[in-house]
């Protein structure tokens, strides 16, 4: 793979559950040491990207490919071997096992890999309540605790491609900014993190690059200051 | 160290307790049942309890396990010891084509395909009657009692081959729940999503378990011929009696634990037994009502099973001992 190549590309993808079609000819590309943001409003498709990059759309066509393999014909369980990690929606940690469980699974394809503790101390360096937490079950953490375990799950496989789904949502203030600090931190660490998000403000605030999607069509592209310049972006999602 | 020697206590009193029976009568013949019984649930847990498919078609590899054992010594004259390897093939491929399409299916949906498979090979034992006799059953044709040969003029040899193989199903059972699959099935239990997400292939876990059930739910076909000695389509297939019965065991036993199953089957198969001996004469039917009415008011009173009786026993058993 030459420097000039592309970490992530898509081109043409169409993905849909079933009768519908979600997204209409989406073209994306993304760089190595990359922070993109895709924004846009709720049901524009954005999760779906997502999910299609992780397999786990059932009706994709297009190109989908990362650092040199075509992903269309990979399983799901198979994406994470390659480096990608997913954070989904809705945090889907696992409740009843505790957070130090829950992040030593995050590592499941790499569970020969002999770092695995040190692995673990960079995510409590990240995260440093989740070390208060460790030995406690999953589900009896707060919204934004659990947050973390699953960003810090995605983490333990040492990603080059770091996939976040509306990680923000239904967190209070003051977590969402925590957040952002460590998305902040993880991509200065370098990797790359392609981040779907709601919160159009914070989201060009973290991320160099963005992509608008509107009903499932990119309407927009360009760095976080354009966009944030951008007169149709600031009506619509920030409110100016 | 305490647990094993609580666990060795219990094998030697399990051990004992045949010999205290008459080796020819009645009881002997509930044990050995309630130990055949308590296997069986213990297989069904593997994948009712760890990969969380409640299966209601168990009694289709039971049923390829009795009559592929028998049938072997019938035609062939090939000891059940081996047939029962033979059955267990057989089974886990059964349990192999019926997984495939199924395992995708969640909670009563898959409880209902697997039902109907069940039916499906009833249906095919009862009408194919050159292979299995048909609705008439099999009988196992009487050999000299020898070991090689599975064949003992006594319950007792039976009571013992019932209880190893409840161990040995209990040991497998156990091993799986704390092998590296033990914690991908917790991961798809408890999230099906996020166990994909981290490169666990949820269909391949589940097939697995579905296989080494099934192979053992047709071993354990072989050991019921062998004590039935008759059997025909309607019990070994039986929906009732056997796929939703040992299902019933492990759930009222407490579902996903290692000692659920054997407390349901403690508790089942001789309640059902003593209401068979006590009401049957009065009214026909009695007894099942009676004992339908004993299984809904334990349901309601210990809705996740006799294992919570049982921690709960423990618990007290053990701050008893520190105070």
């Amino acid at each position: 793979m030459n420097a000039s190549q592309p970490l992530l590309e898509i081109k043409g993808l169409n993905a849909g559950y079933g009768e519908i079609e979600v997204l209409h000819g989406i073209d994306l590309q993304m760089f190595e040491g990359e922070f993109v943001c895709i924004i846009g409003a709720n049901t524009a498709g954005k999760s779906t990207i997502l999910r299609a990059i992780s397999r786990l759309v059932p009706h994709v066509t297009g190109t989908l490919r990362f650092a040199g393999n075509d992903l269309s014909n990979r399983a799901s369980h198979d994406i994470p071997t390659l480096g990608i990690a997913h954070v989904p929606e809705g945090r889907h940690v696992f409740s009843d096992m505790m957070v130090e469980e829950n992040l030593m699974l995050g590592a499941f394809t790499a569970r020969h890999a002999k770092d695995l503790s040190s692995r673990m101390e960079g995510i409590f360096e990240l995260f440093p309540r989740l070390r208060e937490r460790r030995g406690q079950l999953a589900g009896t953490l707060s919204g934004g605790e659990q947050q973390m375990v699953a960003v810090g799950r995605a983490l333990m496989l040492q990603p080059k491609l770091l996939l976040l789904d509306e990680p923000s949502h239904g967190l209070a203030p003051k977590v969402v900014e925590e957040m952002h600090d460590a998305f902040t931190k993880i991509h200065s660490r370098g990797t790359s993190i392609l981040l779907v998000e709601q919160n159009v403000g914070l989201a060009l605030d973290v991320a160099t690059r963005g992509y608008v999607l509107e009903s499932g069509r990119i309407a927009l592209q360009g760095t976080s200051a354009e966009l944030n310049e951008n007169p149709a972006v600031r009506a619509a999602y920030l409110g100016i | 160290m305490k647990r094993w020697i609580a666990i060795l206590a219990v094998i030697a009193i399990a051990a004992v307790l045949p010999l205290l029976l008459s080796p020819t009568g009645y009881w002997i013949r509930v044990l050995t049942f309630t130990l055949l019984f308590a296997a069986m649930a213990q297989v069904w847990n593997i994948i009712g309890g760890l990969a969380n498919q409640t299966s209601l078609g168990h009694a289709a590899f039971f049923g390829i396990g009795a009559y592929t054992s028998t049938i072997l010594v019938l035609k062939f004259g090939i000891s059940p010891w081996i047939g029962m390897f033979a059955g267990g093939f057989l089974g886990g491929i059964a349990a192999l084509i019926i997984a495939v399409p199924t395992m995708r299916l969640q909670g009563h949906y898959f409880a209902l395909a697997t039902l109907a498979f069940g039916e499906v090979m009833r249906v095919i034992a009862n009408v194919w009657t050159s292979l299995t006799g048909g609705p008439v059953g099999l009988s196992v044709p009487f050999v000299p009692p020898s070991i090689a040969a599975y064949s003992f003029k006594q319950l007792l040899p039976h009571a013992y081959i019932a209880l190893i193989a409840l161990i040995i199903v209990t040991v497998i059972f156990e091993a799986i729940r704390r092998s590296a699959m033990g914690y991908r099935l917790r991961a798809i239990k408890e999230n099906p999503a996020a166990a994909e997400v981290i490169g666990i292939d949820t269909t391949k876990v589940k097939l697995q378990t579905a296989v080494i059930s099934g192979v053992l739910m047709a071993m354990l076909g072989t050991l019921y011929a062998q004590v039935a000695v008759f059997f025909d389509p309607d019990t070994v297939f039986s929906a009732a009696s056997i796929s939703i019965r040992v299902a019933l065991i492990a759930i009222l036993g407490g579902v996903g634990t290692a000692i659920g199953p054997i407390l349901g089957a403690l508790f089942i198969i001789p309640v059902e037994e003593l209401m068979n001996d006590l009401f049957s004469s009065g009214a026909a039917g009695l007894s099942q009502l009676i004992f339908g009415v004993i299984l809904i008011a334990v349901i309601l009173w210990r809705p996740r099973g006799f294992i919570t009786v049982f921690d709960s026993l423990m618990a007290r058993f053990s701050n008893k001992a520190r105070s």
